[in-house]
């Protein structure tokens, strides 16, 4: 393809290339550096002078320049109106959290549970199948294996595996979940297993005889020492019943009262009040026909100020599933204050 | 004509070397500068053809090499013009050529110098290299060679059949 002179010529100029650049390349006093300093001279040279013919045009770089300024005069303030805007969403989200621990701590405080706050961080991704999200509270903040899960609504789940900082939270809608569970204001117990779906469970009773009706609410039976459930906490309503009374299962099924697609703000129960609450912990007070604990009355949701902050609010953190900061220090100070 | 032909270069490429760093530098555009050195020496190998263009871009690349901000390792823009003059000069045959193949191949000659001067230097060990600026550099690049090519090869054509009409293709 290349005839004889063409490629003498290119491996010369290749040759020549390469040596100058390993000359360079080991710096100092090379045999080429006074070649070098005489070309530069030269050249230098040449160069004022074309300096000074295009000395004219080059102010158009000052153009430039100023073109430059102007947009990081434009980055600068659209940084600040970012700022600006988050901190605005910020304080949105800061009132939404608020309500959430409000609530949290109206349930710690009615039941007398003695709760950690903690904030879901992860969520298991939902082609896995599995319903399990990690809360950023762990060891440190004295949570061990099995213990309940709750939060303003009522009860989540309970803790699958901890670490130091961090603990796993199996929720009461996974399939191997089963709580065992009293139908509010009567007797009637059961086992609540989870459905794999995040809006039914099915609450199977022990008594086959049980008259079970939709709008019936469930609490948890408690377990011996508070896990792996606490007493007293809200579950879910019914919102079916399958069978009729006298066959040998009847399956209701429960909606949980708890969003638990919609997760942030969680308490952990590390220690469980000294006497069953009962009923004293759900919401409304139709839910508890009768029972001694009517004299509890608990105290009604708190009221939604500002409803427009409240809109803005609300999307927000549902959608904050994923990674988020560690709550700040109101939810850190609240630490305590469920404790009787 | 020997004489005539090694002198219309010369001039072509140093006022191409003074251009390009004391005026396309300081415009200050975004991105690359210009690459008016490429741009030219592409130029020549059209007009002049392969072996010429390779010679070109040899002597180019050492002025550039040598011209005083130049800080870089002298002799890797010397190869990497040889390269880019032979490849053009000899890659499409004359008859064939159109005006988006020109301008096409002044375009991939800047950015394919520049992307070549990047590894370069990273080959023979330094560590100037900051490769988060190494795509937006290649495409600017690019970009100024397509814009600069519709100029300057038609001048340099006119230059070259203006002065040494025998030996252009």
């Amino acid at each position: 393809m290349l005839n004889q002179r063409t490629r003498i010529i290119l491996t010369f100029l290749v040759i020549i290339a390469m040596t100058f650049t390993i000359f360079d390349l080991r710096g100092g006093k090379g045999p080429f550096s006074s070649v070098r300093s005489v070309l530069s001279s030269a050249l230098g040279g040449v160069q004022v002078a074309t300096s000074v013919i295009v000395s004219p045009i080059t102010g158009i770089g000052s153009w430039w320049g100023t073109w430059g300024d102007q947009r990081a005069r434009i980055a600068e303030l659209e940084s600040q109106n970012a700022t600006l805007q988050d901190t605005a969403i910020r304080s949105a989200e800061d009132r939404a959290r608020a309500d959430a621990l409000d609530q949290l701590l109206r349930v710690a405080g009615v039941g007398r549970y003695r709760i950690v706050p903690a904030e879901v961080i992860a969520v298991e991704a939902a082609q896995d199948f599995t319903w399990t999200v990690t809360i950023d509270a762990g060891r440190n903040d004295g949570l061990l294996t099995d213990m309940t899960v709750l939060n303003g609504q009522g009860l989540i789940g309970r803790i699958l595996s901890t670490t130091r900082t961090t603990a796993t939270v199996v929720l009461i809608v996974d399939a191997s979940s089963a709580v065992g569970a009293r139908v509010a204001g009567t007797e009637e117990i059961g086992i609540l297993s989870g459905t794999g779906r995040q809006d039914s469970l099915e609450f199977q009773s022990l008594d086959p005889l049980a008259d079970i009706a939709p709008g019936q609410a469930l609490v948890t039976f408690g377990s011996r020492s508070g896990r792996p459930y606490a007493p007293g906490i809200p579950i879910g309503e019914v919102v079916e019943v399958s069978g009729t009374a006298g066959q040998l299962t009847r399956i209701a099924t429960i909606r949980p009262f708890a969003d638990v697609s919609a997760l942030s703000i969680v308490g952990v129960v590390i220690r469980p009040p000294r006497e069953d609450p009962r009923d004293s912990v759900l919401p409304s007070p139709a839910a508890t026909p009768s029972g001694p604990s009517d004299l509890a009355s608990p105290s009604p949701a708190p009221v939604d100020d500002g409803a427009s902050a409240a809109a803005t609010a609300t999307a927000k953190p549902q959608k904050e599933k994923a990674a988020k900061p560690v709550p700040s220090s109101s939810a850190r100070a609240a630490t305590n204050s469920g404790s009787n | 004509m020997w004489m005539r032909q090694s002198t219309l270069c010369a001039s072509i490429i140093v006022l191409a070397v003074m251009v390009q760093l004391t005026l396309l530098s300081r415009l200050g555009l975004p991105g690359a500068t210009p690459d008016l050195v490429v741009v030219s020496v592409v130029a020549l190998a059209l007009a002049y053809g392969p072996v010429a263009g390779a010679v070109v871009g040899f002597v180019a690349g050492l002025v550039l090499g040598f011209t005083p901000p130049a800080g870089g390792l002298i002799g890797i823009q010397a190869l990497i013009f040889l390269v880019i003059g032979f490849l053009t000069g000899g890659v499409i045959d004359p008859r064939d050529r159109t005006v988006p193949i020109l301008v096409g191949m002044v375009g991939l000659s800047a950015g394919g110098a520049a992307l070549a001067y990047a590894l370069l230097l990273a080959a023979f060990g330094t560590d100037q290299v900051i490769w988060d600026e190494v795509p937006k550099l290649v495409l600017t690049s690019s970009l100024y060679g397509l814009i600069l090519a519709p100029i300057v090869v038609p001048a340099v054509a006119w230059l070259v059949r203006k002065i040494t009409p025998e030996t252009a293709l």
